[in-house]
């Protein structure tokens, strides 16, 4: 049990001024001027220009590998392979292999063996071969035409079901049957709970591959001419885990490590990690001692670009005549790709948050890691989660028909409420799960339409829950700030969180201008440099607002305090009779007494015996392991069905989300319009089709995303449960929006065919003709049985 | 390669003698000669946009797609190009007022598309936005508060004035 703590604010009329204001952007203006640099944009004295050579085969020896001529090109000057890279591994999945020991007392079975070069055996296609630098694109490209590979085709695996059949191509000898992990978590009693239950209802789900498609390509800018120091210009989530990454792998310590990252492109959980690239970016700059950097374009993006792989699920739930969910239990099947290594925890983390909305008897999750020669696979928005909700949500939507009853009651006869403990021990010390379900069905009409409207019209609900913050993933789940008071009243926030569109540089800003009274505008930002910026291990796991808004609001208190003192004494008072608000600093006992906020920091740095104001502060959660928040989420989406052509037309999608507080609705909106959009884009469109490990549809041309007029009507509702833990009660916004859109759409689609289950996403028009038939035919079997 | 030296005005400046390869397109010009990193490089081959700049009509271009030969002596608008000196242009204050930014990357191409339906549609309607903004491709903003910048743009100081209190 976490403590019993009390909340920042009180939940209604906690006298905010800034938090809950519509606040642009504090880089907005940049953005929109073309003057914010991304890494692209910058240009070091006496760069060079890198480019890989990629694997053209799934599966093959390298027979010979001659990059003499190339060597030889004018312009060129280095040229890298694995020689260069003995010993030398892509290690960043260590920390989660040892998180999932903490949070589960089991070791995911984690063996990287991903080297930067392939040695002998290329494993998939667009796997690293070689690397060259040069003095400018073109050369360097050019001269990857003059490297010489002669390959020995070898029998490649690309189907995870066949791969575990025996006989299959090995990809990886070290694991025998292509089984890469496989595990079992089972949480409260699942067995007695699928014993006891009155029925029990099971479906087949699939999702396929995809790429995450950031507006900003992958791309590394290295410096490491000078031995020691490694600077790196990059897009990334986390500079923190890429300082420990890459310190190891060239001998340097964390801080010898700089990363640059200001600005970064879009991520959606793409980002998280140190790719080969990066480290061939860095062999490159070592080599010539000349800064380096490697941008990847068109097709390549899609070859290096590590989203969701094929997941195949086998679900069932357990439910009681009354309604009464009891159990699930998932199994699933993940291609890892040509390496397995992180799949199985995100498969993991599905598991759990299927579970987390309902009050139940048992969960167990099932997942096995198969290796195929398929690009190794990571993150897509949303985690397996959007798919696994999918899965489960749809099912819940038969449960109840079957029932006859109103899927709203059914989720809300088993819905969550605060205080309530689920299976693996997590406390919910807010919930707004209830109150969004509700708003959800009050707001879409709900009432008059589900079941009264007319054929291939439909109207679906989903729930959700998602995890603010992660102790356990490391050892600590720290982030600092530091807040600097100017004497001309102006504010310089310190943080590492890394902004990649979310916007929390801004919420930073307006969380240290509520504490101090002041306007968001008169704060700036000092961030994306590990040189400058205190520890923040990442914009991951949504711990951004909770645990770094937490550590600026620690700041700006710490710096109030110490300006506090100055005022005190002015309005001859005592430190803790001060109210900070509207600019100003005044006497809480007589209001009337005050002095403006610039005249407190002038007075107070320009003192007789000089004073020097700089806030610190600094988060982590006070459980040992573990969350201490969940946002909450319902859905309800509303689409028509083409029966002629299988196009699907989302009309409406109403959110409400409990996101504890809201701090500014401007980007909350932003926040849930996203990814509305981006799960919509992943059950309907998103798919890389490929063929024998070879992208069809390597382009944004082809790989397709909703477009301006695909785009539904999308209402937003913010349930404020103030979560004690959280900055103002604030929790997460981040991605607790996704992984219900694509379940409710999902759910849409199979009530306008009749209840029919989608069995696999994106649902393309030929997926969805499919279903119509089967509908069909369901409708002409319960007729004739009749 | 062959090599040639034309001339370009970018944003009212004009560039003489610029030496150019064949194969160079308008963007490599944009960012790499005259060192304008405004116009971002995406895709390099037409299908995300956000390259997008203006020519002398106020029409929107793929500059990854231009053949830079073919403009010599050409006038083009590119983001940097928009506000005068002092203040940002309408549909920059409108994406900014309207939350119609965030990661910022596409943010260049998609509002010199918008720029260039504005400069034809002053007050577009849906499907005149919708169109214009097909073939630009952002996936932090779903489109949707892109698409309320544009709508209001025509108002945006009235918009500002309002929600300042004044």
């Amino acid at each position: 049990m976490p403590p019993e703590i009390k909340p920042q604010v009180p939940k209604d009329n906690p006298g905010l001024t800034v938090v809950g204001q519509r606040q642009p952007r504090l880089d907005g203006a940049d953005k929109v001027s073309g003057r914010s640099v991304f890494t692209d944009d910058v240009v070091l004295p006496g760069m060079l220009y890198g480019k890989i050579l990629r694997s053209t085969h799934a599966h093959a020896r390298i027979k010979r590998l001659d990059t003499s001529k190339a060597e030889a090109l004018p312009g060129v000057k280095a040229v890298v392979t694995a020689a260069h890279a003995t010993g030398m591994s892509a290690n960043s999945t260590d920390s989660v292999a040892k998180a999932s020991k903490r949070r589960t007392g089991k070791t995911i079975k984690l063996k990287t063996g991903e080297t930067i070069f392939a040695d002998d055996v290329v494993t998939y296609i667009g796997e690293e071969i070689a690397a060259v630098a040069a003095l400018d694109e073109a050369t360097a490209t050019k001269a990857l035409e003059l490297i010489e590979v002669e390959y020995e085709p070898l029998p490649a695996i690309m189907d995870s079901r066949r791969a575990v059949r025996a006989g299959a191509p090995q990809v990886n000898e070290e694991f025998p049957g292509n089984v890469w992990s496989q595990d079992i978590d089972n949480y409260g009693d699942p067995d007695t709970a699928f014993d006891e239950a009155d029925f029990i209802m099971e479906s087949k789900f699939e999702a396929g591959v995809t790429h995450n498609l950031y507006a900003e390509f992958h791309v590394a800018l290295v410096d490491f001419s000078r031995p020691d120091k490694l600077k790196i210009w990059t897009p990334t989530q986390t500079s923190y885990l890429m300082q420990h990454s890459l310190a190891p792998a060239f001998g340097l310590s964390v801080n010898q490590v700089q990363i640059i990252h200001l600005n970064t492109g879009g991520a959606f959980s793409g980002r998280g990690a140190v790719r080969p690239h990066h480290y061939v970016a860095v062999l490159l700059s070592r080599e010539t001692r000349r800064p380096v950097k490697v941008f990847s374009a068109g097709d390549e993006e899609f070859l290096i670009g590590r989203a969701l792989g094929k997941n195949r699920y086998k679900t069932r739930v357990a439910a009681d005549k009354d309604g009464t969910l009891r159990a699930f239990d998932m199994t699933c099947e993940m291609d890892g790709g040509a390496v397995g290594n992180e799949v199985g925890y995100f498969g993991w983390m599905a598991g759990l948050s299927n579970a987390w909305m309902f009050d139940l008897q048992g969960n167990r999750f099932q997942r096995k890691v198969i290796l195929t020669n398929q690009r190794p696979n990571f993150l897509g928005h949303g985690g397996m989660m959007v798919s696994s909700n999918c899965a489960v949500q749809q099912l819940l939507a038969k449960v109840a028909r079957s029932l006859d009853m109103d899927p709203m009651d059914l989720l809300l006869k088993n819905a969550v409420e605060q205080g309530h403990t689920g299976l693996s021990g997590e406390v919910f010390a807010s919930c707004g799960l209830k109150e969004c379900i509700e708003t959800v069905r009050r707001e879409s009409g709900w009432d008059d339409k589900y079941d009264k409207l007319p054929p291939y019209h439909g109207i679906g609900v989903a729930v959700g829950a998602m995890a603010a913050g992660a102790k356990g993933a490391f050892k600590h789940d720290t982030s600092a700030a530091m807040v600097r008071v100017g004497e001309d009243g102006l504010i310089t926030v310190y943080t590492g969180i890394p902004d990649m569109g979310q916007g929390t540089h801004t919420t930073m800003a307006m969380i240290a201008a509520e504490v101090l009274g002041i306007d968001a505008n008169d704060v700036q930002l000092v961030a994306g440099d590990t040189d400058l910026t205190p520890i923040d291990i990442g914009a991951f796991a949504q711990r951004g607002t909770i645990t770094t808004g937490n550590a600026a609001r620690n700041a700006a208190i710490d710096a109030r305090d110490q300006l506090a003192v100055y005022a005190a004494e002015k309005l001859e008072t005592s430190v803790d009779n001060l109210r900070f608000a509207h600019g100003q600093v005044s006497r809480v006992d007589d209001p009337q007494q005050s002095l403006p906020f610039k005249e407190v920091t002038w007075g107070t740095l320009n003192s007789m015996e000089g004073r020097f104001v700089m806030g610190r502060g600094f988060y982590n959660s006070p459980l040992p392991y573990g969350t201490t928040s969940w946002s909450f989420d319902a859905q309800v989406a509303e689409v028509i069905v083409d029966p002629e052509t299988g196009q699907i037309d989302v009309l409406k999608v109403t959110v409400a989300h409990d996101l504890g507080r809201t701090i500014n609705p401007l980007a909350v909106e932003g926040q849930i319009d996203g990814q509305v959009f981006s799960a919509m884009s992943q059950v309907i469109y998103e798919e890389l089709v490929t063929d024998d490990g070879l992208f069809l549809n390597p382009s944004r041309l082809e790989y397709k995303m909703p477009r301006t007029y695909e785009m539904p009507e999308i209402a937003h509702f913010m349930i404020e449960s103030n979560d004690p833990y959280g900055p103002f009660g604030a929790k997460e916004v981040g991605e607790g929006p996704v992984v219900v859109a694509g379940a409710a759409i999902i759910a849409a689609v199979s009530n306008a065919l009749g209840g029919t289950l989608m069995p696999e996403m994106p649902m393309t028009p030929m997926r969805v003709l499919k279903a119509i038939r089967a509908s069909e035919l369901e409708k002409s079997q319960s007729q004739s049985a009749a | 390669m062959a090599k040639h030296l034309i001339s370009l005005t970018i944003n009212g400046d004009t560039y003489e003698d610029l030496v150019v390869s064949d194969n160079q397109t308008l963007l490599d010009v944009i960012r790499g000669e005259v060192g304008l990193k405004g116009t971002k490089r995406g895709c390099t081959t037409g299908a995300c946009g956000v390259c997008t700049v203006n020519d002398a009509n106020g029409d929107a271009i793929l500059s990854c797609m231009t053949h830079v030969l073919e403009w010599d002596g050409e006038a083009i608008t590119t983001i940097e190009g928009l506000a005068d000196t002092s203040d940002l242009d309408a549909i920059q204050k409108a994406f900014v007022h309207y939350g119609a930014v965030q990661c910022g990357s596409c943010t260049p191409g998609v509002i010199m598309s918008a720029k260039a339906l504005l400069n034809t549609h002053p007050q577009p309607t849906e499907e005149q936005i919708n169109e214009a903004m097909a073939g630009v491709l952002c996936r932090c903003t779903g489109h949707v508060k892109v698409k309320e910048a544009i709508r209001n743009a025509h108002r945006i100081e009235e918009v500002v004035s309002h929600a300042a209190g004044d």
